[in-house]
């Protein structure tokens, strides 16, 4: 199974982007994510928060559709699936 | 048009385009990048989902205002001071719809597109801060936007 994790922003910034990933059977998006930031204490610290839950600022999103915080320890990850995790936005 | 581009725009050839049969007005709306003491501003989006997001903010717009015609061309990539960033041209057969249509299209930008800016200074680069936290706009709110684990 293959994906993509796209940060954006600082995130970015601080993790890199459009991150090719091969999540195990089962992987659920909060745990591909968690995986994902622990390569950088900083960035894992600017997404989550000391229990591992996502940041109440942090957006997620999955093939361009937002899913809930409650909802990513439950979302399983399917084969092509694009993650995308990013701050509060400031456009315009 | 709704678009994300990193080339600026044609206005004149906008506001030219928006006037149509019954048109009485065409506001234009052109965010610039202010001195802020800045030496630049970097922009970036998450450009598939951004553009989705726009084209269902002009359709709900055209259809609460009565829009004749709208286009929002949002730049990103790096622009300096007194650059266009974003524009809107609306169009309406009298002025409060266009203005109020114009007015509603940017701040529900503001709220739900995923758009990102950065202030490049001397002394490096502070990200913009949302003025609306926690996304409480469309990235939320329009229906069908969410998704559901499986079950």
């Amino acid at each position: 199974m293959t994906v993509k994790v796209r940060f954006f922003a600082r995130f970015r910034e601080l993790l890199g982007t459009d991150i090719p990933a091969e999540p195990e059977e089962g992987a659920t998006l909060l745990s591909l994510v968690r995986d994902l930031a622990r390569k950088r204490k900083e960035g894992y610290d600017a997404i989550f928060d000391e229990h591992g839950n996502f940041h109440e600022f942090v957006i997620v999103m999955r093939n361009g559709k937002r899913v809930e915080h409650g909802d990513a320890a439950a979302v399983r990850i399917t084969d092509g699936d694009e993650i995308a995790v990013f701050p509060p936005v400031a456009g315009g | 048009m709704i678009r994300i581009q990193t080339n600026d725009v044609d206005i004149g050839a906008l506001i030219a385009a928006a006037k149509e049969p019954g048109t009485g007005a065409v506001v234009v709306f052109d965010g610039v990048v202010r001195d802020d003491g800045i030496t630049e501003m970097e922009l970036e989006a998450y450009a598939d989902v951004a553009v989705a997001e726009m084209e269902k903010i002009a359709q709900e717009a055209a259809s609460q205002f009565r829009l004749q015609h709208v286009d929002i061309v949002h730049r990103i990539g790096r622009l300096r001071v007194g650059e266009n960033i974003l524009i809107i041209v609306v169009s309406a057969g009298h002025r409060p719809e266009a203005y109020a249509g114009s007015r509603y299209i940017i701040e529900e930008i503001k709220k739900s597109v995923p758009i990102w800016k950065k202030e490049l200074t001397k002394d490096g680069g502070r990200w913009v801060v949302g003025e609306h936290g926690h996304g409480t706009g469309t990235l939320t709110g329009r229906a069908g936007s969410r998704t559901s684990p499986e079950k």
